[in-house]
């Protein structure tokens, strides 16, 4: 990476670092959320852009992320932070149950049953005393944390998050595994008949994005303190997970950040400065995406893309170079023979 | 006794269920697309037969089955020629569902903001409560009704698509749709006419659901969810399997529900995910 | 009169460009051949013809009508028919429901399903069965009695032949005399030259997009017939 790259990483960590003692609470929790969902959106964006799956039920992971963390640090009696590790492996490993059947399920039926396997979950969570039923629970074990820092501490993890789910799903996507899932969303025929193993270059994508999704849902409910079924898993974390990759930009890694901007930006204007109630802000949101749909499938982002000149976190590859450096008579020869003089080989070699 | 009761009920109730998937069934035959603003248009077609009972009270529910239906055909017509049918030729496989969740999110905030978040009911006077009794067994007349005309919609459907020209129309351009172009059909028209009537049973099933049981604008998830199970366990392409799907819901539902209050569609659900789990390709296979 | 005049006509997919233009007319009762290698274009210049093809240019004149920027489902009614490559009959409807689908764009004419069933007997016996429950050669059959069945004043045959046994081939071949004698015109699109070439009075061959060759067919001689087909 260039210097200038390397100045704005040392800046962002700065920024980040002291920003509890520049801002207000609200306006870290606002930030906070934000940085979460730009988590989520790109796990959404890595499954469905990246790697050909369309869930509509990922709002189960948030879920289940945030049911683990509560009840682990209520029971282990520790402080939630300790126990957040858990959330992702908890996902990880149930994601990796659920892919094995629906898997079985091709295109918008794998989009739906994941979402079956949600209200699912959520109904046996409701149906259970021991998790809280219907009513959810709070976090008590929150008071073990020095209340002026739940607020800070949630705000740098939250960057964290944010930070390595889009460096993390960009070192994927770079490695071999990334080649693959590429290949396989592109043509997933084609992929296979080169030898690339489509389940399982799905399977990892699944399981990243389930823990990925996991670990967000954990913290963000620790921040509000409180967990119940309908809340952690409600549809419409996934509906902002949608929208937010549409609008900024499916398959790309910045279209979810420009699409988070986009969408918390709608949401504040239409909220506090017009005055007007959720509803119509999701409606707003709702006619935007289809209107994305529509006219820019891409998002917006390879529009702004344009403007700028140029990508800041592109994962396309350049080919190797070649092998070879032909002398121009040896081109025009028409083949590929060592010069004698740089390989040693005598005229008449072949 | 008291099962038999509660399986003839899950029968008659999957009657319905299957109503609910056929009209997604349809869609998905013909052109490949998931509709995910299906369980909206199922809530919308309730709370217009909402409406229209405050307008002709003296009217019963049922007599406004037909009028709702041709608003929803109407509907689902407009759907497909603006806004569906600019994806369906396009390659990618997920425009389709990720347009029509667009259009979800939309109706179903609009309703919210219309009708309110306060559940509704339709009401269906003393029909609701008549039962009929054969010895010991005490059927609903309602239910009754309701599964007949279920059937009659489901014979009404496969004989148009059999035995009519339309029908003949549709199942080639769901076949191919390029192909009939050279037979100077065209493909967007035929879309129109299926959506509409894709929306219309949709409605017959939104407006005899709502007097079964009450509604919010937030209901249509659940029904798209029954609907698609019912589409994906009947076997794609299958009508009567469709019929057969909603059944084995509904039975489930209800049964599950006698044994286990608080269930909700949890047994459902997981008949669901069984029958995925066991045979991805539907429990009955076939042609439409 | 000049049934079918194209000209100049280039085609592309996206950016890559199939014909370059190509020039052809077909006169009233004729029987034309178009031959060449494998993705040579001539399937492209058939669905150019039908206005399957979007993104094309040049001139093209049926029964003196420009029909280049038409869709194709305007042009069907013009009298223009196609028997696809691979057939591509409905799946869904059997056999004799093919036919009528055949006949939503009926001109007024002698092919009527009772004519088809004539012409292909064993359609007949087998007319509530589905396609693949048919063979080869009885699908071929299908699929030119369902493009019959509008009464087209040309009838565009790509590749009838392929895939099927030389006897059922014959059977096919022979088929073309009945529909000629009706009074269609036709062209023929095939990899079998000999065959294609015996038919038909006139002889293009198409390679790389381009019109490699064009004469009577009787005159042709195998060696200018392959240097125009391969190239070399």
């Amino acid at each position: 990476m260039t210097v200038v790259r390397w100045s704005l990483v040392v800046l962002g960590l700065l920024a980040v670092v002291s920003a509890p003692w520049l801002i207000g609470e609200g306006t870290q929790r606002f930030l906070s959320e934000a940085m979460l969902m730009l988590a989520m959106a790109q796990m959404w964006n890595l499954l469905a852009g990246y790697a050909g799956l369309v869930s509509m039920g990922q709002q189960v992971f948030v879920g289940l992320g945030a049911y683990c963390l509560f009840f682990a640090s209520i029971s282990l009696k520790v402080a939630p932070f300790w126990v957040l590790p858990l959330a992702p492996l908890l996902c990880a490993a149930v994601a990796a149950v659920v892919a094995v059947f629906m898997f079985r399920l091709r295109e918008a039926y794998f989009a739906i049953g994941t979402w079956v396997f949600s209200e699912v979950v959520s109904l046996l969570v409701s149906k259970t005393e021991r998790l809280g039923g219907e009513r959810g629970v709070g976090l008590p074990t929150a008071r073990l944390v020095d209340p002026r820092w739940l607020e800070p501490l949630t705000f740098w993890i939250s960057a964290a998050i944010a930070v390595a789910s889009v460096a993390g799903t960009y070192a994927l996507l770079r490695s071999r595994v990334g080649l693959g899932l590429m290949t396989v969303r592109d043509n997933d025929v084609a992929a296979a008949s080169i030898g690339v193993d489509v389940w399982w270059n799905r399977f990892i994508a699944f399981v990243i994005a389930a823990a990925g999704c996991g670990l967000a849902g954990a913290v963000s409910f620790t921040a509000t303190l409180y967990v119940a079924p309908g809340f952690a898993f409600d549809p419409n974390w996934v509906v902002a997970m949608m929208i937010i990759v549409i609008i900024g930009g499916i398959g790309t890694l910045e279209g979810p950040i420009l699409g988070v901007i986009i969408y918390f930006a709608l949401r504040e204007a239409l909220t506090v400065v017009f005055g007007l109630s959720a509803g119509w802000y999701l409606i707003g949101l709702g006619i935007v995406a289809i209107a994305a749909i529509l006219f820019e499938p891409d998002g917006l982002w390879p529009m702004v893309r344009g403007r700028l000149g140029g990508d800041w976190l592109s994962v396309r590859r350049e080919p190797p170079a070649p092998a070879l450096e032909l002398s121009a008579a040896a081109q025009a020869a028409g083949g590929v023979r060592s010069s004698p003089t740089e390989f040693g080989a005598t005229p008449g070699d072949r | 006794m008291i099962w038999v009761e509660t399986i003839i009920n899950g029968v008659l109730y999957g009657g319905l269920y299957g109503l609910l998937g056929v009209g997604l069934a349809l869609i998905v035959g013909v052109m490949r697309v998931v509709n995910l603003s299906h369980g909206e248009f199922i809530v919308l077609s309730a709370f217009l037969g909402v409406s229209l009972v405050g307008v002709v009270p003296w009217l019963h529910p049922l007599a406004l089955l037909l009028p709702v239906a041709l608003i929803a055909f109407v509907l689902g017509f407009v759907l497909q020629a603006v806004l569906i049918n600019r994806v369906v030729t396009r390659p990618d496989p997920f425009a389709g569902i990720l347009l029509t969740f667009g259009v979800a999110v939309v109706m179903r905030n609009l309703m919210v903001e219309v009708y309110g978040a306060d559940p509704r009911h339709l009401q269906a006077g003393r029909l609701a409560q008549a039962s009929a009794g054969i010895g010991d067994l005490h059927v609903g007349v309602l239910p009754l009704l309701i599964l007949a005309l279920s059937v009659a919609l489901f014979t009404g459907l496969q004989l148009i698509l059999t035995r009519t020209r339309f029908g003949r129309i549709v199942r080639a351009t769901a076949d191919h749709r390029d192909v009939v172009r050279l037979m100077g059909v065209n493909p967007g028209r035929v879309y129109n006419l299926v959506m509409g009537l894709s929306l219309a049973l949709a409605s017959v099933a939104g407006m005899l659901l709502a007097i079964r049981a009450s509604f919010t604008p937030y209901s249509g998830v659940e029904r798209l969810l029954v609907a698609f199970e019912v589409v994906v366990l009947g076997g794609l392409g299958t009508f009567w399997g469709a019929m057969l799907g909603g059944i084995a819901l509904g039975v489930a539902e209800l049964v599950g529900l006698r044994l286990d209050p608080n269930a909700g569609p949890l047994y459902a659900h997981l008949l669901f995910l069984v029958g995925v789990l066991l045979r991805p390709n539907g429990l009955f296979r076939g042609r439409s | 009169m000049t049934l079918l005049e194209v000209q100049a006509l280039d085609a592309f997919y996206g950016d890559f460009q199939a014909l370059f233009g190509v020039t052809v007319h077909v006169e009233a009762g004729e029987t034309v051949a178009l031959i060449g290698a494998n993705g040579a274009g001539k399937t492209t210049f058939l669905k150019c013809l039908v206005g399957l093809i979007d993104s094309r240019r040049g001139q093209i004149r049926f029964a003196g009508e420009p029909i280049v920027g038409e869709p194709a489902e305007r042009i069907s009614r013009l009298g223009l028919s196609l028997v696809p490559e691979g057939r591509l009959l409905f799946p869904s409807l059997n056999v004799e429901e093919n036919l009528m689908m055949g006949a939503l764009n009926r001109r007024p004419g002698a092919w009527t399903l009772a004519r088809v069933y004539e012409l292909f007997p064993v359609l007949g016996e087998r007319r509530r069965q589905r396609p693949d429950q048919l063979s080869g050669g009885q699908q071929h059959m299908v699929a030119i009695g369902r493009a019959l069945m509008s009464n087209p004043k040309l009838l565009l045959c790509d590749e009838i032949s392929l895939g099927l046994a030389p006897l059922v081939v014959d059977q096919i071949y022979e088929s073309l005399g009945s529909i000629r004698a009706e009074g269609a015109s036709i062209v023929l699109v095939e990899q079998d030259v000999k065959r294609a070439a015996g038919a038909a009075d006139r002889v293009y061959c198409l390679l790389k997009g381009r019109v490699t060759l064009h004469g009577q067919a009787r005159g042709m001689g195998l060696d200018q017939l392959s240097r125009a087909y391969f190239g070399t």
